[in-house]
């Protein structure tokens, strides 16, 4: 398996600059997801105003920052219940192709991942990239220089180049399928996705050169 | 009979009359009582080393991460340790305290030169 940090998901979902247009004063806390965690005093916390829960958020086993934010990129037109069935049957796929492999060979079964949320998340962690190629314009000549990323930006480059992967496809193919392909083939390390991120990676190193073109 | 220019050129040119052509003032003769805070955004650019780095390792790697986790981290730490340089710093100059001493950014010079403006 390739490499997974495990990093700050977090940092998908709180934001660390405090929003200009936002609703909320400053001095407003930060809704808590977990009922019994014990990283909060409670004493604290009890005269501070809490902003409002958002509507994703949930107490639930089933609940994935990773999961939701992909379900918001799936969804079209805001159909956010059609984005969750197809997710629901892109997980439901991805778990009957593992137990068909795990039935079918014979010796080394727990190097099978069974557990879809590992498979989803070991997929998009192998295809994030490292780096990024930005245009930037010198003496009438457009460079593509190789500029580091944001760790959100790369789990969106990540979650986008699946999705676009799995788009990708003949008119008869139901998007679930296609879906769980892409996500079971970068999970593995190889497919459509990992070969970008590597072209990607490949693409800068050529272009290395350039890096310092970002003085401006 | 015709005069050749040239006799008239010996003398030079008569200097024009100063009340005829007076003196604009295109530009304001004086200093702005403000700083613009270009200076103080600073360059985009960070942690070219370590890049450097990252790059040579996945080259020689043939471009699997899995061998370059160090670098990769490095990297990774050093740019999220800039972006957080800058996040704070940004704080700082919002909040706009004015201590006494030389380096001020362009928040608080601007405060300063509000209260001794120059004299219209």
């Amino acid at each position: 398996m390739g490499f997974v940090p495990y990093t700050t998901l977090s940092s998908l979902r709180t934001l660390k600059c405090c929003r200009l247009m936002s609703m909320y004063p400053p001095h407003f806390a930060e809704p808590i997801l977990k009922k019994d965690s014990e990283i909060i005093n409670k004493k604290d916390v009890s005269h501070v105003p809490i902003k409002a829960a958002p509507n994703d958020l949930s107490d639930s086993i089933f609940y994935g920052v990773l999961k939701n934010k992909l379900l918001k990129y799936i969804t079209k037109k805001g159909n956010g219940s059609l984005a969750k069935q197809l997710l629901t049957d892109t997980l439901e796929t991805i778990k009957r192709t593992q137990i068909e492999r795990l039935n079918l060979i014979n010796a080394e079964k727990e190097n099978v991942i069974i557990d879809t949320e590992r498979i989803l998340v070991n997929a998009i962690e192998n295809s994030r990239p490292l780096l990024q190629l930005s245009e930037i314009k010198r003496g009438g000549v457009k460079y593509q220089v190789p500029i580091p990323l944001t760790e959100k930006k790369s789990y969106f480059l990540a979650m986008k180049w699946l999705l676009d992967a799995a788009r990708e496809k003949d008119r008869k193919v139901h998007l679930p399928d296609k879906l769980a392909w892409e996500i079971l083939d970068a999970a593995h390390g190889q497919g459509r996705v990992i070969k970008k991120k590597d072209d990607l990676h490949r693409q800068c190193e050529s272009n290395r050169a350039y890096a310092h073109y970002r003085w401006s | 009979m015709r005069i050749p220019g040239a006799l008239y050129a010996a003398r030079g040119r008569a200097p024009q009359n100063e009340k005829e052509v007076p003196f604009q003032e295109i530009l304001p003769l004086r200093l702005k009582n403000t700083v613009s805070g270009k200076a103080d955004s600073g360059s985009d650019v960070a942690c070219l080393q370590e890049m450097g780095v990252l790059f040579a390792c996945l080259k020689d790697n043939e471009f699997v991460e899995k061998y370059c986790n160090k670098e990769i981290n490095q990297f990774q730490k050093c740019y999220k340790f800039y972006m957080d340089r800058k996040f704070e710093a940004k704080k700082t100059v919002n909040q706009g305290i004015v201590q006494p001493g030389n380096n001020l950014n362009y928040k608080q010079l601007n405060k300063y030169m509000r209260r001794f403006p120059n004299p219209q």
